[in-house]
Parts: C-alpha cells; structure tokens; sequence
C-alpha cells in the first residue's frame, strides 16, 4: 500500500509538471459571429507585430463557439451572451474549471430597417411584438399597409439569444427567415423595404437603424459611442471572450493587447464600442 | 419601314425578355416558397435533439468476486443509453431515453419540463427522473469513475424516482433549489407506488465565484422524508440489532436523512475540483413476509431499520486538454449503531478508486478504472474480501 501510495504521488507530480509545458503559438478564436470582423482585425494586427504567433479566427455563432471550448477546439470563445448556467456545468464536468469571463467590447443590439421605411422609431415592447408576430402590419406602427417581413438569426447566434432573452421574452414567430450571419440580415433588409433585422451595430451599411425606447414615453436612441456609454441606448450588451483557463504564455500576451488601449482602439475602429 | 420593322422586331425581342423574366421571376417565387416550407420543416425537426453514449467495458475481478460471479474478467455493455428531447416550445422540453445494453432493456427517463408562466427561472418536471442528489444527476457519460459511490446507490437505487419536481435557478441569487415528490420505493420496474404516502426531497445549492482565484464552490444541505410500509409484519429489526414491534402491521418505517456536498473547482494548471458529500439518517427495509406467515415465520424474517452514515470525495486533476487523473474515497455503513461481530452481515466499507481518463477526442473516452473497496472484519467475515476490480472503459458519446 506504501509503494501504491508514493507511486501515485510520484504520477500526480510528474504530470502536474508536464501540464505547465504546453506551447500556444497557435491561437484558435471560434464564435460570434458579430463578432467576427473585430476579432480578424485585433488578429490581422496582432500577427503583423508578433509573427510568431498564429491566429485563426471563424465565426459559426456564440454557441458554437462555447460548444467549441467546452469540446476543446477552440482557445477562445467570442460570445455576444454570457454563457448559460447549463453551459458552465458542462465546462465544469468537463475541465473542472468555471472558465474564464473577459468582457472586451460593448455592443448595441441594432434594429435595421430599409431606409425606405417611414417608421423610424420602436418601443422594446413592439419589437417583442413585431418578433412575437403579434404586431404584422407595419401600418399598426405609422409605417405603409404593408405585410412585416422578419429576419433574424439562427439559434446558435448569440444576438438571438440575447434578445430573445432581454426583449422578445417569448417564442420568435414562426415567419421570421433565420439568416446565417448579421450581414446576411443586412443584405435582406436593404432589398427588403417592408423588412426589418437585429444584430451588431458594426455591420449596418446600406439601411437605417431604429431609434429605440424603453416605453412608449422615453426618448428614442440609437447605438453611438455616447448613448451606450451613459447607458442610454436600452439594447446595450457586453461582447465577451471565454477561455476553459487562465491564460498563459501567448494566449495570455493576446488577451492583454486585447484589452490595451491598442486592442480597443480597433473596437471603436470597427463600430463597436470600448468595454471600459 | 424598315425602321418600322425594326422597330416591331426590337418590340417583340423586349416582349420576350420581359416573358422570359416574368417565367423566371415565377419561378424564383416557387424556390422562394419552396424555401420557406422547407424552413419551417427544418425548423421543427430542430426541436428533436438525439444524443446518446455506450460504455462497452472489460472487467478483472479479485479472487473472491471470481468466487462468486463464476469467472474473474468479463467484457460486456455497461450503458447503451439514447436520448431524445424535443423542445416543443419555448419552456416546454420532453425526454425520453432508453437504456438498450444487453439483456437490459429500460426506459431510465421519461418526463416533461415547463417553466412556469411568469416565473421564468422556476420549472416543473413530471415524470420518471433522476432523485436531487449530486452524485445521481451527474450523468454516467460525465463521472470521473466507473461507478457510483456505494452510500448513493444504497440509499437511491437505480437512481431514478417517479414523481414531480419543482426546480429554481436564481440569476441574481446563485442558488439552486430543488423539491421533488415521488412514489418513494421505485426501483426501476414496478409502474405504481407500493404504498399511499408520497417520499419528499429537498436540495438546495449555493454558488460562490471567485473569478479572480480562478475559484468556484458550489455547497448546501438535502434532505430526504419519507417511508416504507411494513404491510405485513409487525416486528422488525432496529439498528441494535434487537427485535422490536409495531403496534401493528401497516405502519410506516421511517426512511430520513440529511446530508450536506460541497464542490471546489480551481484553475490550478489546468481545471482541479474537490467534490464531496456526506449523508446519515435512517433507512428501513420492508419484511416480505406473506400476511398469513406464522408469528414465528414473521419474526424470522423482520422489516429492518438501520442508522447508516456515508461519504465519498473526488479529487479530480486535469492534466491538458485530453487527460484525467481522479482519486475517490467513499465511505458506507448500513449500521453505525452495531460494529465487529454484532455488526454480522451490515459491514462498512472503505473504498479507494484510481482512475486515469483520456479522452481521444470530442466524442470517445476512454477511462482506466481501479476500484479497492476495504470491508470491516469480524467473525463472519475475518479478512478483508478479495473484491478489486479494474476496470477499462470505451465510452463513445455522440
């Protein structure tokens, strides 16, 4: 029992030092796909000063990329939600860690809209109806007596899940076209002029974002460095990278330049908005 | 008039395109629709979710489980288990899922989740499902070791319960509350209670992060009340090991204990977590004596009633993305008021389990198993049994 007992000692060290010696000169970003474009250009110019140190970077949705971390796929996760308490539990039985949190961005969840549109304005609770399918006409909105045509994302997308979860509250109405990324729904709303969107604020090119109010008595914003930096713009929501670990060694040198003013300077770059 | 001609012609060719166009706006409209008939198909095939694993395994057994079981290794299917879910809507989930291993067909889950209108973080389950307890809800596709500690699959055989829950998840609390009403005596086949009175169990989880330690701690007490009905006999066995009796036959034994778990999760090189409970109280065992059995008959085979205590702790390490190394301690005694030789048959066990997992890649595991439980000694038992076992397990999970 004593040789058992110093041979399973000896393992333990041996192995606890081994896991100290993992290289990470390959980086791997999985997720958002809002987040996509920041997340090339913090690793375009991160490689270009420390080229020993590659950065793959692919989209897929906020889920995909936690399912991505918690499979061991992917370094870093971008989401545009926190993760869920069902996915923590899973990291947790997997890895034994709760993983790592990093808020590095701010983002509006934007309302596109065709330019041709008359409505300009929405209260959160009509757009909830509008993706509840409760509201149909864009004339109950002031706009023409036209059908409403939603788009939105697929529920691996982490925008749908967040406002599904801060503004919808209930099912998504069986009409809306589910669209593989934020500027898919862009492209369907400018063609559409009895269309309406959501995603990040950094892909609107081409239509109009909606202002939005908390109620039908508020005062209507849309997403700008200012309204969600005095926390005016009532859709604003944190963009976060998700690691299984503290990061060490490169991953860790990434993550800091991240969270630089450099690294925030390409936030703000994009069109999206610092996290501080 | 050759210009009118040319004229007529252009107009004509413009006709035909515009036909051409309209064919081919038509035919687009037909995809688009196409699209969306095919969209919403897709979309509710999404709703069913299958998932699933099976453990195919090779077990060594010491000399005296060779004694006992006829043969000293053996491969076989220990889990074959496939799961269905289908979120009918939001908030509504159903589940069913089969166990298929070898000669063991079983339906191990078959229950319904609604959220409660208006309190979103408050579900109701109804249905077959795993009782509140740690260890029984972490799913064997998950667990560090091969089996079950040996207190929780006394006290929760078979691990599931008929009945309904009420489960809570706060968000601006971290807390886990779970109550759940069963039948109380479900051990895997009978379809109905056994007896009118309906077993409680409570859990509750309190949740610390600390972020900044890379540190997670999850605790809180359980509780279980219930009862077994001696039908018909009314002696029994208490935990002296003395023969009592009942007022009369069809009275309830008590079925109570209280227990308490911790899980310590730190970001030490990699994930380590520290995982236990500790559960003591009474358990009684109905006599199954026929109601026309003679008084002699009935005190030769009494209704038993044990104070029992148990634990187990998990030190579990990973060591990189891929590899596992856990060691478990468990602890059970069906009778902590009797010991050596009054103890007789109700022995305690200490057991040591080794385990080293490798997981080859997202959906195959493959875990290396040593299991050596120390039995308590005494006239009946004079050494400590023969009863290792190592085991290697194959999990494929998809």
């Amino acid at each position: 029992m004593k040789n058992f007992k110093s041979l399973t000692i000896m393992l333990v060290i041996v192995l606890m030092a081994s896991a100290t010696g993992f290289s990470q000169a390959k980086i791997t970003v999985k997720g958002s796909d809002t987040m996509v474009i920041l997340a090339q250009r913090w690793a375009e110019l991160y490689m270009k000063s420390n080229s020993q140190v590659t950065i793959q970077v692919t989209g897929g949705g906020s889920g995909v990329g936690i399912t991505a971390l918690i499979n061991g796929t992917t370094d870093i996760c971008n989401a545009s939600r926190p993760m869920k308490q069902t996915e923590i539990e899973k990291l947790k039985g997997r890895y034994n860690t709760l993983g790592v949190e990093i808020p590095c961005a701010k983002d509006g969840v934007t309302i596109f809209l065709n330019d041709a549109n008359k409505v300009n304005e929405l209260t959160l609770k009509q757009i909830s109806d509008i993706y509840t399918g409760k509201i149909k006409n864009w004339k109950e909105l002031g706009g023409n007596d036209a059908e409403i045509r939603l788009y939105g994302r697929e529920n691996s997308s982490g925008t749908y899940t967040y406002l599904h979860d801060e503004v919808v509250k209930d099912d998504y109405a069986s009409t809306v076209q589910s669209l593989p990324g934020t500027a898919a729904v862009v492209n369907a709303v400018k063609k559409d002029v009895n269309g309406i969107g959501y995603g990040g604020a950094a892909y609107a090119v081409g239509v109009k974002y909606a202002k939005v109010k908390k109620d039908a008595n508020a005062t209507g914003y849309v997403p700008s460095a200012e309204t969600i930096g005095k926390g005016q713009y009532p859709i604003t929501r944190y963009l976060y990278m998700y690691l299984r670990n503290r990061p060490t060694g490169e991953t860790k040198k990434y993550v800091d330049w991240i969270l630089s003013p450099a690294g925030q300077a390409v936030v703000t770059e994009v069109g999206y908005f610092p996290y501080k | 008039m050759t210009l009118a001609l040319y004229g007529y012609s252009q107009k004509q060719v413009v006709d035909s395109l515009k036909e051409v166009l309209e064919n081919h706006q038509g035919k687009l409209n037909s995809l688009d629709e196409r699209v969306l008939v095919n969209e919403a198909d897709l979309g509710k095939l999404n709703k069913i979710k299958v998932s699933g694993y099976v453990q195919a395994q090779w077990e060594s057994y010491g000399a005296d489980l060779e004694k006992s079981n006829g043969y000293s290794n053996t491969y076989y299917i220990r889990r074959a288990r496939v799961k269905f879910t289908y979120e009918a809507a939001d908030g509504v989930k159903f589940v069913l899922q089969p166990d298929l291993s070898t000669g063991n067909l079983a339906l191990k889950d078959a229950y319904a989740v609604v959220n409660l209108p208006k309190l979103k973080n408050l579900t109701l389950w109804a249905g077959q499902m795993n009782r509140p307890d740690y260890e029984v809800e972490y799913s064997s596709s998950s667990r560090e070791v091969l089996e079950r500690s040996r207190v929780v699959r006394a006290i929760y055989p078979g691990e599931r319960e008929v009945g309904v829950k009420l489960e809570y998840i706060g968000v601006k609390i971290p807390i886990k509350f779970q109550l759940m009403a069963m039948n109380g005596n479900f051990t895997g086949t009978q379809q109905k209670d056994v007896d009118s009175r309906k077993d409680l169990m409570a859990r509750l989880v309190y949740s610390i992060k600390l972020p900044a330690a890379g540190i997670g701690i999850d605790l809180g007490p359980n509780v279980y009340y219930g009862g077994n009905l001696s039908k018909t006999n009314k002696y029994f066995k208490n935990s002296n090991g003395t023969l009592d009796s009942l007022k009369s036959a069809w009275t309830y034994l008590d079925k109570n204990w209280i227990g308490a778990e911790a899980q310590i999760y730190a970001d030490v090189l990699g994930g380590l977590a520290i995982k236990g409970e500790y559960m003591a109280g009474v358990n009684s065992t109905p006599s199954s004596v026929a109601a026309s059995a003679t008084r002699a008959q009935m005190i030769a085979s009494p209704s038993l009633y044990n104070n029992f205590s148990g634990y187990y702790v998990y030190f579990v390490k990973n060591i990189g993305p891929k590899n596992q190394f856990v060691a478990k301690y468990d602890y059970y005694d069906p009778n902590t008021k009797l010991s050596g030789d009054a103890a007789g048959g109700s022995l305690y066990y200490k057991t040591w389990t080794l385990a080293w997992q490798y997981y080859l890649n997202d959906n195959i595991r493959i875990t290396l198993n040593y299991e050596m439980p120390k039995n308590e000694t005494n006239a009946s038992n004079p050494t400590d049994k023969k009863d290792n076992t190592l085991g290697v397990r194959i999990q494929a999970k998809f």
